[in-house]
């Protein structure tokens, strides 16, 4: 890998490798950088500045990561040089005819991709906010125009926040990177949820899921791997419970890196796999590695490192050190930090990690017996205001006050301050969801209370119009009605089904 | 009046017939633990778990054993003990009583004392995950935390994979297959035959087939064959020439002596019972009521030598 280097103003790596030319244009924006009523926002760009390649025989591709989007292309120089002219192009001028169709088409791609563990866990950690975006869906689709998209290319999509990628031979003939003046952007500060770590939350699901954010660096990466044979001896060599199990290490900005864990399960098995992850973690907290398994380990990843150099798999990497400001290591030096990695250096790391751990259990399943504390799934404050019973559940209330409103029942209550809102969800049919910063939500359904367009009425007007988002029509056995009188032994009505989910499931979706 | 009429009762203490249980109590009295960790370090690994629960009522055990352990935390038998001893802290507020009986207050803390307990353990078998009486107390936190069978037989199997005949660990898994807690007769006399057959000979772990039946006994039909099966049991142990008067001896002879009771097969009865001379055991005996006074009419009814 070559000395940056500069493109039309644009800083550059490049890695000499044979074999056919592959580029990538980076900015630093991602959905970290997504407030939530604009959740989206930077996915449909990356669409819209490819569209004009169609169905183009190029071995191309846009991703939009959490806090870095690239576009990157594999083939003849010609062909990248087109390439990239094209994306600089698109994203100058972006085909807005084509947006209705791109909402459309990136509403498909969601509902086909479902909630991973990672994205509960972000949103878990972080909130409705900055890193605890991947967890949402692109709510923010439906309601962008062509002013919001053409503001946030102008914020983003610019020379000072762009970095660009070659792996080949040079700098292709004839490449101009023609991009408007701007600001480089940092990525955004994490926000966080948990008051106390490590915590944990029931996932609902048949998986077991841990992250940590830590230090970055090749210990990190090495007990990463470390993590992961761990895992995989405890759940699916020695027990058998988990079939997949696999642990990531991704840097991040301002010399963190996000560590997770993840072992699947069979439903009947959600306790035992479970009972494993967290004993193979505590084993990890006290720092019982072997010595022999790291230095196995560490050299693998010194063979990977090497390969990566060759393939110029380590330059998107390097971009993003670039635009976050970091110095690009070469391979000599990162192997050079990889030799000072040790069983006491892993044990560092792994010992900082399982203090700032977050485990997400399999269905709903306690975890206070490993030792990690419950994540807050309600809010500790309410408001003083106007209070309405719910229809034929009074012992269910919503209070609406000047700071922001509160749905309680007995033994808990969910409370969003208007001043600390990410997004109000807006129905057609007059229903509300207000969003936290912190995830939780109140649902107002307005047919469940005595007066429910006029408490409607009243919070709309209290609402910041950059936070609403207009959601589509929902179907009439969709909306909540007040129940009928009934008899005293019946399952739960719409009231109580609305509040108990709001209060077991706030964060979902 | 003649000595013999007097209402004789069994000694129920087990350290009547095993002092060492004695000896590690005072030193736990005395706060000696280099002389605890000595004894204990010197039993084989049955015999470790086996005094670890024994001991685990001893007064004041939780503040000596957390100094303990903040001296040394890798001290895998100090967690072990500290494990059970949290265990049966908990069970003291819970009571044995059924569910119905205990009240809310009593579960929370039930709760809270095993949550405590688990989580020195967690800790102690991550540093020690050879110690056999961790995974043996860890068995007992995972049914009182009810984390299911998949769970219990997970903790099992690494207790199995450093002691496949593990006793005390084997009598917790096989309290966990029966009916009252997650499995049923099937499941329970399933695991005692396989660990029975699996012993060596003279070895006690086949008492674990006369607990499978004193669990069950009420939906036993083929009494015959049981008791054809509970005396080809006590062959290859309590009867075995190789059968040894070590840790456990006692309540292994009066578990055989219960089952045969139950079984009404006298003579095996009256057998055990003269074996155990004036030794007994509290459990499974309390399942009946006062231990000493059902050992008793049912030492009489069995007739015998002494």
């Amino acid at each position: 890998m070559n000395d940056p280097f500069e493109v039309d103003g644009i800083p550059a790596l490049l890695a000499p490798t044979t074999g056919p030319m592959h580029a990538g244009l980076v900015f630093r924006v991602g959905h970290a950088d997504e407030p939530l009523a604009r959740r989206g926002i930077t996915h449909l760009i990356e669409h819209l500045a490819l569209f004009s390649f169609g169905v183009a025989d190029y071995h191309y591709n846009g991703t939009t990561g959490v806090e870095h989007t690239f576009f990157h292309m594999q083939g003849a120089e010609d062909d990248i040089v087109a390439f990239l002219h094209g994306v600089c192009a698109g994203l100058h001028d972006l085909p807005m005819h084509r947006l209705a169709t791109e909402k459309e088409i990136l509403r498909t791609e969601e509902n086909g991709r479902g909630e991973g563990a990672a994205d509960a866990l972000a949103l878990w950690r972080h909130g409705a906010r900055d890193y605890g975006m991947p967890g949402y869906p692109e709510w923010g689709l439906t309601g962008l125009t062509p002013d919001d998209l053409r503001a946030w290319t102008a914020r983003y999509f610019n020379r000072q926040n762009a970095a660009l990628w070659i792996a080949g031979s040079g700098v292709p003939a004839g490449l101009e990177l023609k991009l408007p003046e701007g600001t480089r952007r940092p990525a955004p500060t994490p926000s966080s949820t948990l008051p106390v770590r490590p915590a944990y939350f029931a996932g609902g699901s048949d998986v077991v899921a841990w992250d940590a954010v830590v230090e970055r660096g090749q210990s990190t990466a090495v007990f990463a791997d470390l993590l992961k044979r761990s895992l995989f001896r405890s759940l699916r060599q020695e027990s058998g419970l988990s079939y997949n199990v696999h642990t990531e290490y991704t840097p991040r900005a301002g010399g963190r890196a996000l560590l997770t864990a993840v072992a699947d399960s069979l439903p009947e098995k959600q306790e035992a796999v479970l009972g494993g992850f967290v004993d193979v973690l505590a084993a990890a907290r006290l720092g019982r590695f072997d010595p022999a398994e790291v230095a196995v380990v560490a050299g693998r990843r010194r063979e990977e490192l090497g390969r990566a150099e060759e393939a110029g798999a380590r330059l998107p990497g390097q971009v993003f050190n670039l635009l976050d400001g970091r110095p690009v290591q070469s391979l000599d030096e990162v192997l050079a930090e990889l030799d000072t990695v040790t069983r006491d250096s892993v044990a560092a790391v792994a010992a900082a990690a399982c203090a700032d751990g977050l485990l997400m259990t399999p269905g709903r399943s306690e975890a206070d017996r490993a030792g990690y504390t419950a994540a807050p799934t309600g809010s500790e404050r309410t408001v003083e205001g106007a209070t309405y019973p719910a229809l034929g559940a009074p012992e269910i209330r919503l209070t609406v006050g000047e700071t922001g409103l509160t749905l309680a029942r007995e033994d808990s209550a969910v409370t969003v301050l208007f001043a600390e809102c990410s997004a109000v969800l807006q129905w057609p049919d007059g229903a509300r969801r207000f969003v936290g910063h912190d995830a939780i939500h109140v649902q107002v359904e307005p047919a469940l209370f005595p007066n429910g367009p006029e408490v409607i009425a009243a919070l709309d007007a209290r609402t910041l119009p950059e936070l609403r988002v207009p959601m589509p029509a929902r179907g009439p056995d969709r909306i909540p009605r007040p129940p009928a009188p009934t008899p005293a032994q019946r399952p739960p009505n719409a009231v109580e089904r609305m509040v108990i989910r709001a209060i077991r499931r706030v964060r979902g979706r | 009046m003649l000595p013999a009429m007097l209402p004789r009762q069994s000694n129920l203490d087990p350290a009547a017939a095993y002092p060492k249980i004695t000896a590690l109590r005072a030193a736990l009295d005395a706060g000696d633990w280099p002389a605890c960790r000595e004894l204990l370090d010197a039993a084989e690994q049955a015999e470790r778990s086996y005094l670890t629960a024994a001991v685990a009522d001893v007064d004041g055990l939780e503040d000596f054993l957390r100094g303990v352990l903040r001296g040394d935390p890798g001290d895998g038998t100090a967690g072990a003990l500290l494990g059970q001893y949290l265990v049966e802290a908990a069970w003291r507020i819970r009571t044995r009583a059924r569910a119905e009986h205990v009240s809310r207050e009593q579960f929370v803390a039930f709760r809270a004392g095993l949550v405590e307990a688990e989580r020195v353990l967690v800790d102690a078998a991550a540093r020690s995950p050879r110690d056999s009486a961790i995974w043996t107390a860890r068995l007992v936190t995972a049914r009182g935390l009810q984390l299911g069978l998949p769970e219990i037989r997970r903790r099992y199997g690494r207790l199995a994979e450093i002691d496949p005949h593990h006793l005390p660990g084997q009598q917790q898994m096989l309290q966990s297959l029966c009916t009252k807690w997650y499995g049923d007769a099937a499941l329970t006399y399933e695991f005692a035959k396989e660990a029975a057959a699996a012993a060596p000979a003279g070895a006690p772990n086949p008492v674990l087939l006369a607990e499978a039946y004193i669990e069950h006994s009420e939906v036993v039909t083929d009494v015959d064959r049981v008791r054809a099966e509970l005396r080809e049991a006590a062959m290859r142990s309590v009867w075995h020439p190789d059968f040894r008067r070590t840790h456990g001896w006692v309540r292994t002879m009066s578990t055989f002596a219960m089952a045969f009771v139950l079984l009404d097969d006298q003579p095996a009865a009256a057998s055990l019972f003269d074996a155990l001379g004036g030794l007994g055991s509290r459990w499974p005996w309390e399942y009946l009521g006062d231990p000493a006074a059902t050992i008793e009419k049912f030492r009489a009814r069995a007739g015998g030598n002494t």
